[in-house]
């Protein structure tokens, strides 16, 4: 054998293993072989350090000068209800459904800066802190602090976090959604909430799904509409075309009653959340009708094939964009 | 806690896949949807191996324990299995060489001086001193094997043999004489698969070609389903009916001993691992070994793999009477080899390691890799095998025509002459057989050398015998075609090519599995 067949031969099985063993993408497990994964006992990622004073400080800089011009860059934001933040002291409870990794910097960036250097998120630990390095740049970026979500089991960090006045951010389905719907609610931000007395400030989003589902590392552009000659009535070119859209909307803040379990704590959350999602798509007015009336939708979506309900959620929301003038011309 | 044997169902989430061949391994992409049955993980040793035995001797199942057997002026016979397990050679202290000892201990406490050590090896070559020492150990090799009183059962000494009588069925049992003179025969087995141990101990590995002609032969062996299962393979019907006959006049205690699925040491553990869960480490071990492996020469090679001694742990150890020590020693084995499956598939893969019981230290020659792959891999099953009637299989071996001319000459001529004419094992039994199991030169070979019986080719052979009964394709991968050609099967590049010429049995959409193996696994296939 030559010494080129050698170093050919050579070259071709590193090829191999690093297409086979995902080199510098999270490894992946074969389906039928994920029953068989063995229980690894973690150790609490220590994360004390991202909530110092040094930390704050790179990450301020990290998340204004370069994780939100990249942002701002990629999608369109609408926000709305951040005065429900002016009638509540924190620390809170940020509870939105969880469908995207856009999720967070969308939650993140869309918080008034005084709320936002004082918010954490509760991130999986077996997903965000699995190597040291993706620990450590999420919790220095985002302010992460790792919660266990196999077995229910949840770490004692967050607890202590929100004794020392942090805020958090919790996805309470525990997990990405795979159809843009919601899931189920796991207790463990309710069981925060009423053990440490702290209210739960519901957020829905919308168009994270649509940007950036599962499996995708960066938001994708809107698809052109080359179909239509004209934007609809109300609505801008820009609304449809480029950067997608995203909207957030912050509800009012609720809080267990004296002797409320978790349990049911969680339940009146997820109806909050429910509802909000309905003001986000309509409007407050037919929100609250439909509330009244016991008919608001629910978020885990139709009960149609699972391309219809993917199918749904794969379109972003329409904002209204259009200046409104005092006086019609 | 050691996690069970499973069947993987390959997606596009599953990294290229381990295939032995030979004194090599390469990465193979399945198509999707092929099943791979991978071994249980390897179970824990039994942490004080010293205690375990002795427990086992003190306290033997449907036996009084052993000191009680034990008294002065007695013959007592140690026989023990010989080289051809377990696959690889295990590290140092063998298991053999402790229970001997512990055996050995007991027998000098009770004053026994008449002891015989000796090695079971049936037609098997003669090991040589250093081999036996290794299983042995310095301390019983240094007390024994001077004085002569450690030794290769010769299965062609007439001398030393004792024609002890027929089964009810007429079929001669024939066992070395001073075992049968014996007052106490002490059997110490390594059960490394299920088909080992049992009857198959002293009545065969004990005998002579005239007992073991019997059960080695063509018909017999085909209607083995499987050897792996002793209540269903008639090759041991006929053993156990052998041993019966035997234990009626003579008294055996029979001391059976499994080990775990550690096969492989350093650097080679990524081997045992299942490959989506390799690290970075092993990533990096795998690479490394596969260049040196294809830059190292022939010899180099050949010393890289057999070199190796497997780090295997002891799982357990029974001792007593045979069948219902027997009992218990298959479910240990099956505890830690045993795979359920669902259903057969229409095409069997294979990769034949580089090692197989009758050439450790030696050479795979076309012979034993084609018993490796038709006689040990596909019949390592319980209930039905795991390729349909009329399937194909496609092993992975680079089968060329090399031959160890000390340990396999008949081979050789069994390969030139005999598969010339014929490969049907039914046809070169009746022709040829006696014709080799009786040459003066192979069996002088055999009894002074180091080469195996004049007949061990032929039931080599017959080993793969239920195989080629069962399937009509067998397509080796990466093999000499010639050597293939003369074999009767056929010869292709790569998997895809395999599966191309199988489609003309199996059609162009076959169901595949691949056994994962080593480390060693049954499947259970219902």
């Amino acid at each position: 054998m030559g010494r080129a067949s050698v170093l050919s031969d050579g070259l071709d099985d590193v090829r191999k293993v690093a297409r086979g063993w995902r080199w510098g993408r999270r490894p992946l497990v074969p389906r039928s072989a994920e029953a068989f994964v063995p229980e690894v006992e973690r150790s609490v990622f220590p994360t004390a350090w991202s909530r110092t004073l040094p930390a704050s400080a790179v990450r301020e800089v990290a998340q204004k000068a370069g994780l939100e011009p990249v942002f701002r860059s990629q999608v369109r934001t609408r926000v709305e209800g951040l005065d429900v933040l002016d009638r509540v002291e924190g620390p809170v409870i940020f509870v939105a459904p969880h469908a995207s990794h856009l999720d967070t910097p969308l939650i993140l960036l869309s918080l008034p800066d005084r709320w936002r250097r004082t918010t954490a998120v509760a991130a999986a630990a077996d997903y965000f802190f699995d190597t040291w390095w993706r620990a450590v740049g999420s919790a220095l970026l985002f302010n992460t602090l790792p919660i266990e979500r196999r077995g229910g089991a949840i770490a004692t960090t967050p607890g202590d976090v929100l004794a020392e006045g942090w805020s958090l951010v919790i996805f309470p389905e525990g997990t990405r959604s795979k159809d843009g719907w919601m899931g189920r609610f796991r207790l463990g931000a309710a069981w925060l909430a009423v053990e440490h007395g702290v209210p739960v400030v519901p957020v829905v989003h919308r168009g994270t799904f649509a940007a950036m589902p599962r499996g995708q590392g960066w938001p994708s552009r809107e698809p052109s509409t080359g179909h239509r000659a004209e934007p609809a009535r109300g609505r801008s070119w820009t609304s449809r075309r480029g950067r997608r859209q995203l909207t957030i909307r912050f509800g009012e803040a609720i809080s267990a009653t004296p002797g409320e379990s978790a349990n049911d704590f969680a339940a009146r959350v997820r109806a909050a959340v429910s509802s909000l999602h309905d003001e986000d798509r309509t409007t407050w007015w037919d929100s609250r009708r439909r509330e009244a009336e016991g008919k608001t939708p629910d978020l885990s979506g139709p009960d149609v094939a699972r391309w219809r309900r993917v199918w749904a959620q794969s379109e972003s929301p329409v904002v209204d964009t259009e200046r409104r003038r005092a006086w019609s011309r | 806690m050691s996690r069970p044997g499973f069947v993987l169902e390959v997606d596009d989430r599953t990294p290229p896949l381990v295939v032995h061949e030979g004194e090599g391994f390469r990465l193979e992409s399945f198509p999707l949807g092929t099943r791979v049955v991978y071994p249980p993980e390897t179970l824990p040793a039994l942490p004080d191996v010293e205690a375990a035995i002795s427990e086992a001797l003190l306290n033997p199942v449907d036996s009084e324990p052993l000191p009680a057997l034990l008294r002065p002026g007695m013959r007592l016979t140690i026989a023990f299995d010989d080289l051809s397990i377990p696959l690889p050679p295990m590290r140092a202290p063998d298991i053999r060489q402790r229970v001997i000892e512990a055996v050995l201990t007991m027998a000098a406490d009770a004053g026994v001086d008449d002891v015989e050590l000796v090695a079971a090896n049936a037609l098997h070559r003669r090991m040589t001193a250093d081999e036996i020492k290794h299983i042995v150990g310095e301390r019983v090799f240094r007390s024994f094997f001077p004085q002569g009183l450690l030794y290769n059962h010769d299965a062609e000494d007439r001398q030393n043999l004792t024609h002890v009588g027929l089964t009810d069925q007429g079929e001669d049992v024939e066992i070395n004489k001073r075992a049968a003179e014996s007052d106490l025969l002490v059997y110490v087995n390594v059960n490394l698969v299920a088909m080992d141990g049992g009857h198959k101990s002293v009545p065969i590995g004990l005998a002579s070609y005239r007992s073991l002609r019997h059960h080695h032969n063509a018909k017999t062996m085909i209607a083995s389903h499987s050897f792996m299962d002793h209540t269903r393979s008639h090759l041991h019907h006929s053993a156990w009916r052998m041993g019966r006959m035997l234990s009626e006049h003579l008294k055996i205690f029979q001391i059976e001993t499994t080990l775990n699925n550690e096969v492989f040491p350093e650097p080679y553990g990524f081997l045992m691992k299942r490959e989506w869960e390799w690290s970075i480490r092993d990533q990096a071990s795998m690479l490394a070994v596969r260049r040196g492996l294809s830059v190292a020469p022939a010899r180099v090679k050949h010393r890289m793999f057999h070199d190796l001694r497997a780090p295997y742990g002891l799982t357990g150890i029974h001792a007593g009477e045979t069948e219902a020590v027997h009992e218990r020693t298959i479910q240990a084995v099956h505890r830690q080899q045993l795979v359920e499956v669902q259903g057969q598939s229409d095409v069997l893969v294979m990769g034949i390691p580089y090692l197989g019981p009758y050439n450790v230290n030696s050479t795979m020659n076309p012979i034993l890799a084609t018993c490796m792959g038709l006689g040990y891999y596909f019949n390592s099953y319980r209930g039905q095998p795991m390729v349909r009637r009329g399937g194909a299989v496609i092993l992975y071996h680079p089968v060329k025509a090399d031959f160890n001319q000390l340990h396999h000459p008949s081979y050789v001529d069994f390969y030139d002459e005999v598969l010339a004419e014929s490969t049907d094992p039914l046809v070169v039994e009746e022709k040829y057989e006696q014709q080799y199991a009786t040459d003066p030169w192979y069996v002088h070979l055999y009894r002074t050398s180091h080469a195996y019986h004049g007949v061990h080719p032929f039931y080599m052979w017959y080993w793969a015998a239920h195989a080629m009964d069962h399937v009509d394709d067998v397509i080796w991968v990466g093999a000499d075609p010639k050597s293939v050609r003369r074999l009767g099967f056929r010869a292709a590049s790569t998997l895809t090519d395999a599966l191309e010429m199988a489609s003309s049995t199996v059609g162009p959409d076959p169901s595949i599995s691949y056994l994962h193996n080593p480390p060693h696994l049954i499947t259970d296939v219902h």
